[in-house]
């Protein structure tokens, strides 16, 4: 009994012990999760590996090359930036247990970039940043969902909608090819799903629309596709699918010499990303394609040419693309919220820098963003160009025409937005 | 045990941090996939590449009734265990036919096109997938309990139901049938076994548990899409079987633990050699298929099951020099 009773008393004393010390570790309230007066860390999931990660695996490297860039330059009020990567294969579960690393396991302060629809979506659901009051700046998807401020509080897009892309596509091409027979190809899911909204609102007319499952495209699927087009007799196809896709189709269209005139949404139009495919970037030629940014060969843009000379240092010998471009450009933006976000930037000044000065924050894109108090819709707009022998889009006319709307009912407008000149040494002032 | 088993883990989710708790529920999850395989493999000896798409079956058939008809989260689990089960019976009865080869053949094609097959159909969401939202935790716990320390609970008391369930399967006259078919299908028939009959309904039992786990995972995850199922997590859990030594149920954790811990571990060591990225994401899978390699080459049946018959093995030396002592 007496031994027992020790015993117990063993026990009660090494669970007090542990308990207080347990008490004296927890640290005392520090200023804001994943800043310290030296650093401030953001995290990334991507597929970094696999076959989704085909051109997306450029973005953290072309991010880091700026941030590096930014900390050898005083960084963000003496602190670095830094970004720590995780690869998610593009598989949900990945991403959720990536996401949960970053923000339980690495602490950082935001979220930068997440890939991918169905990823986020998950993110969200599961890991909860909205309830934890992370940040999910700029998500790397064109899904208009996201838009939804009351679901996704903490989340900010970057990318023009799908909506957004058909609906100044359908704008085009009733400036353009009116009387024209049209047809389309695209993916039979919320991607799909958006795009058939915006044609709807921009009120295009088939005749003829091909769906195809996703995973499903291939070469000899595209061969089928052609005969389909071929048969309605169309004189514009347009393409509103992914990479693989568009390789699929032009390659085959090549071989069949089958040349409608082409026209390619922005998620399936990377020269870069269809070249690794396998297909030579000549079949673009003369497609009419879209985008937000500026033409990543025009070296007279002051932001492609800084983007591009900080990137060949970085990452030599990789070539200067789309993905490159929107990941510097999005690094650029994140650094003007760090900075807006004040001298002891927290979550929450940051998201609410974004959501006053959003708006105004200096990047490379020609159109303009759509933050505000009420809205974390990123950019809203593109312009319209060609493809060039060697894959590259540069604006028709060698002048930018850029048509400005929204996700919903509104119309599809000539911009006139006049983007503000890069601040000095391309540092966020 | 189970029940000893259950407390320790009752008090384990208490003093961890949130992200360990994740883990934690994340491996009771691939605890009960793998068990699903072991029972298959192991025990009743047919081969399958496809219990990812089986767990696709759960996970989409807990959601859909969660969505659809906003079932109570337990029945949408034993909707899940029911549905994959009857996918399991129909894969099952043409599997009877098969064996070797051809069934590890036809078990990949479904661990291929089946997820993707939700493309199809729009109550299923397409490639974006479905929400799976099994709720928060109720308010008698606490304020400070954390919606993954309720999935861990959740997940963690379906693993020791599922385990319980089929340590007793097994040690009962189905798990006996089961290892004679393996053992010797000829044999077995000759003994009065249906050996048909036995491998259809391993077949149903193994998918009804994948679907458990299916329809668990994507409660960790909170949503459910076709990507959540791809063909690597069939190859993982057969990786994890193999690992925890295919004949041994007992062994299952060791292939959950290894199959959550082996990206950190990849993870802390790309970290301490100060390697590049592509070093840190190629290095998870360069471990788990060297340890996978190393496992067949040496423990072919497993960790347990090689120290098991090492003190087996021992015990009898022991006992034979022991009567030669005697002599």
């Amino acid at each position: 009994m007496k031994a027992l009773n020790r015993r117990k008393l063993i026990t009660a004393s090494a669970v007090l012990a542990i308990v207080g010390l347990a008490a004296t570790a927890i640290p005392a309230q520090a200023a804001e999760v994943g800043v310290s007066s030296t650093q401030i860390k953001l995290g990334m999931t991507l597929p970094m590996t696999g076959t989704a990660s085909l051109g997306y695996n450029k973005i953290p490297g072309a991010a880091k090359a700026y941030f590096d860039y930014l900390n050898a330059n005083g960084g963000i009020n003496g602190r670095k930036v830094t970004l720590v990567v995780k690869d998610d294969r593009y598989v949900p579960t990945e991403a959720v247990a990536k996401t949960n690393e970053l923000i339980l396991k690495d602490k950082v302060m935001a979220l930068l970039a997440p890939l991918g629809t169905a990823n986020v979506k998950a993110v969200a659901s599961s890991v909860n940043p909205a309830r934890r009051g992370v940040p999910v700046l700029f998500v790397n998807t064109g899904f208009s969902g996201f838009a939804d401020i009351k679901k996704y509080k903490t989340t900010y897009t970057v990318l023009p909608s799908y909506v957004m892309e058909a609906k100044i596509m359908g704008q085009y091409i009733k400036e353009n090819f009116a009387g024209k027979k049209i047809g389309l190809l695209y993916q039979d899911d919320d991607f799909g799903t958006d795009a058939l909204a915006g044609f709807k609102s921009a009120g295009t007319n088939f005749t003829i629309k091909v769906p195809y499952a996703s995973g499903s495209q291939t070469a000899a699927a595209a061969a089928g596709w052609i005969t389909k087009f071929k048969a309605a007799e169309v004189d514009v196809v347009i393409l509103f699918g992914v990479s693989s896709a568009t390789s699929a189709m032009l390659g085959v269209a090549a071989q069949l010499k089958y040349a409608p005139q082409w026209m390619l949404g922005s998620v399936g139009g990377d020269a870069t990303t269809i070249k690794l495919t396998g297909v030579p970037a000549g079949v673009l030629y003369n497609a009419i394609g879209f985008s937000p940014v500026p033409a990543t060969t025009d070296m007279k843009d002051e932001y492609v040419k800084f983007f591009s000379d900080i990137y060949a240092k970085a990452v030599p010998g990789s070539p200067f693309d789309l993905n490159v471009l929107l990941g510097m450009n999005t690094a650029f933006m994140t650094a003007q919220a760090l900075k807006a976000a004040g001298p002891r930037p927290t979550r929450k000044s940051l998201m609410a820098a974004i959501d006053s000065k959003g708006a105004t924050f200096a990047n490379s894109a020609l159109v303009p963003a759509g933050y505000s108090k009420t809205s974390h819709v990123g950019l809203t707009g593109y312009w319209v160009g060609k493809y060039s022998p060697t894959g590259d889009l540069s604006p028709i006319g060698g002048t930018y025409v850029t048509y400005t709307t929204d996700s919903g009912s509104g119309p599809v407008v000539k911009s006139t937005y006049k983007r503000p000149a890069m601040p000095a040494k391309g540092l966020p002032n | 045990m189970f029940i000893l088993g259950g407390v320790v883990l009752y008090f384990l989710s208490g003093v961890v941090d949130e992200l360990r708790v994740y883990q934690g529920a994340t491996i009771a999850v691939y605890v009960i996939a793998i068990a699903s395989i072991i029972l298959l493999t192991g025990y009743s000896g047919q081969v399958s590449l496809g219990h990812g798409a089986l767990m696709a079956v759960g996970a989409y058939a807990a959601a859909v009734l969660r969505i659809e008809f906003n079932l109570p989260i337990i029945l949408c689990f034993v909707a899940a265990v029911l549905a994959a089960a009857i996918g399991g019976a129909l894969l099952g009865a043409a599997a009877a036919r098969l064996s070797g080869p051809y069934l590890a053949g036809t078990t990949l094609a479904l661990a291929i096109g089946l997820p993707s097959l939700a493309n199809q159909f729009a109550v299923l969401g397409g490639e974006q997938g479905l929400l799976f939202d099994v709720g928060f935790p109720p308010l008698a716990l606490g304020e400070e309990f954390t919606q993954y320390k309720w999935f861990f609970w959740i997940a963690a008391l379906a693993a020791l139901i599922s385990m319980w369930v089929i340590r007793n399967l097994l040690n009962s006259a189905y798990g006996r049938a089961w290892r004679a078919g393996r053992g010797n299908e000829v044999a077995a028939q000759l003994a009065g076994i249906n050996t048909a009959r036995s491998k259809v309904l391993a077949f149903t039992i193994s998918a009804g548990i994948a679907g458990l786990a299916g329809a668990l995972l994507a409660m960790t995850i909170g949503t459910v899409s076709p990507s959540a199922f791809p063909l690597a997590l069939s190859f993982s859990l057969l990786t994890g079987a193999v690992l925890s030594g295919i004949t041994t149920l007992g062994g299952v954790i060791i292939g959950a633990v290894v199959l959550v811990a082996i990206p950190e571990i990849a993870d802390v060591v790309a970290h301490r050699l100060g390697s590049s990225e592509s070093v840190t994401t190629n290095l998870p899978g360069l471990i788990v298929s060297g340890l996978l390699i190393l496992t067949v080459l040496f423990v072919p049946n497993g960790p347990v099951e090689q120290h098991r018959a090492r003190k087996a093995k021992h015990a009898a030396q022991h006992t034979s020099s022991k009567k030669k002592d005697k002599h």
